[in-house]
């Protein structure tokens, strides 16, 4: 567990608040997120675990996406902590990948439920942001 | 039954920003120990979110009560009945005879408007306040389920109504339909009169052995807590739904009792949606299909299964802590007929339901359902 842990954090710098939330991979252009799949049961995971939670086996990295489908979505009207309202939110099921929580490039509108997206990059206070592909509101 | 309960009591319920935390106790307290009869207390548990450091001894050394061991909970919104369900599990197995369980929130002490999302948390840091997260939950029933948005609005017209009965509640006058949808959009779809307000506020109960006697006294027939299971990808459930279930599965087991049995329920409407997913995961009605019991009025005071007749957490706000044990409250008044213009005819059984959040990855922080029978 401790050998899991230490690789966990081991590229934190010492003076950096630990951010929960799941980043881009760095290879790719950054269109794809980097999470963790389990070596035994294969579960796909968007954020850090010492073990697989469902099977104890061991995660390995793994990157996913950028293509995915809307489960649901919302755009916030409140100004809540440093983020400027109105934003959009969307749960995302990357394919073949974990459900994660997005940001919506731009968006004044939710995203269709179903709706196809593919990761657009990652905002200035460091989300993951996904955008419709044109062909979604027809197709679903 | 397991245990009893001996005596309930609330202080008002709003924004009361004049008044101390431990004030609003004190309200709660001397109205639950007066309607218990007032037993000697052997042990506390109190629940609290955002309550300061030492909160529940602050309080309660005013009273006299002092020296008996004191805990203090901490589960999300279903923070009181989580000290409730301690106090019950006590005096189930003999550790204390008379326990008073206790919630507060001074709400107004701390945020202006909506709870700010936790830092630390993944989907908090992503700026997923409470209203958004039940916004995914609304999001995903009107695009997958048999749910209008006149539905959601449905939800907040019935418990204002309810709750414009309930003299605890500072409640706002009883909107239509029409005025719920106008209101100002927080997160879509959900506007600002289906979330409920910022509000400050205390409730006690004082459990006590089973075979208790006594006009005001309600027997505890089970009382369920359960932590959430891992939501993601796998879940094609709006957040929260199988937790509830599974701990309503839980505690229909343990009281021999079913869905269809009770008279009178309390559940967590922290957001219109809420009351909607809750009633089904209950097993009121199947999945998806919990909009009816709102079109058809099965749900409302006068119907067949009323559903949160003090108005909810709609009417009365939700001072996290205290919000449980108000439920519980309630659903005692309706049981021992002492529930003034609200009343359930002939209630007999009761259901309190509680849901707390805010923990990414997981479908709840805490469940508690407890089943009450007079």
């Amino acid at each position: 567990m401790i050998a899991v842990m230490s690789d966990a954090i081991a590229h934190r710098s010492e003076l950096e608040q630990p951010d929960p939330r799941p980043r881009l991979s760095p290879d790719h252009s950054s269109r794809q997120l980097r999470g963790w799949r389990c070596s035994e049961c294969g579960i796909a995971r968007a954020v850090h675990a010492p073990w697989c939670p469902d099977c104890s086996a061991q995660l390995l990295v793994a990157d996913f996406g950028p293509l995915g489908t809307v489960w649901s979505s919302t755009v916030v009207h409140l100004n809540i902590a440093d983020i400027p309202a109105p934003y959009g939110l969307a749960y995302i099921d990357l394919d073949d990948g974990p459900r994660f929580l997005a940001h919506i490039d731009g968006a004044e509108e939710p995203l269709l439920v179903g709706g196809r997206v593919t990761i657009s990059g990652i905002n200035e206070r460091g989300d993951i942001e996904v955008t419709s592909i044109a062909t979604s509101r027809e197709t679903s | 039954m397991i245990a009893s309960i001996l005596g309930v009591g609330t202080s008002l319920f709003g924004r009361q920003q004049a008044l101390h935390p431990s004030e609003l106790v004190w309200r709660a307290v001397a109205e639950a120990l007066d309607d218990a009869g007032c037993p000697d207390i052997d042990a506390v548990f109190l629940g609290t979110v955002f309550g300061a450091p030492g909160v529940a001894q602050r309080a309660l050394h005013p009273l006299g009560i002092t020296g008996v061991p004191i805990v203090t909970v901490e589960n999300a919104c279903a923070s009181g009945t989580s000290a409730f369900h301690e106090a019950v599990a006590a005096v189930k197995h003999g550790r204390y005879k008379h326990v008073l369980a206790v919630g507060v929130e001074k709400m107004t002490d701390e945020f202006v408007g909506p709870i700010v999302p936790e830092n630390t948390d993944t989907e908090g840091r992503a700026g997923l306040a409470l209203p958004a997260l039940y916004a995914m939950a609304a999001s995903r029933y009107l695009a997958v389920h048999d749910v209008t948005q006149r539905d959601l609005a449905g939800v907040a017209v019935k418990n204002h109504t309810n709750g414009s009965l309930n003299p605890r509640s500072k409640g706002r006058p009883v909107p239509t339909v029409d005025d719920v949808l106008a209101s100002r959009m927080i997160a879509d779809p959900l506007t600002l009169l289906q979330c409920c307000p910022l509000s400050d506020g205390a409730a006690a109960v004082v459990v006590g052995p089973p075979d208790a006697d006594g006009d005001h006294v309600v027997g505890v027939r089970a009382s369920i807590m359960r932590s959430g299971g891992p939501w993601d990808q796998r879940s094609d459930d709006a957040w929260g739904f199988e937790l509830i279930r599974d701990a309503a599965a839980e505690l229909y087991e343990a009281a021999a009792l079913g869905p269809r049995d009770f008279d009178v329920i309390e559940c967590h409407d922290a957001f219109t949606i809420g009351e909607i997913v809750t009633t089904e995961a209950l097993g009121l009605r199947p999945r998806g299909e919990g909009a009816t019991l709102i079109r058809n009025g099965t749900t409302s005071l006068s119907g067949p299964i009323p559903v949160n007749p003090s108005g909810g957490l709609l009417s009365r706000g939700h001072p996290l802590g205290a919000t449980g044990l108000a439920q519980i409250a309630e659903i005692v008044w309706q049981l021992t007929g002492r529930a003034g213009d609200r009343q359930v005819d002939n209630a007999r059984l009761g259901l309190v339901e509680t849901m707390g959040g805010g923990v990414s990855g997981i479908d709840g922080n805490a469940c508690v359902i407890v089943a009450l029978e007079r």
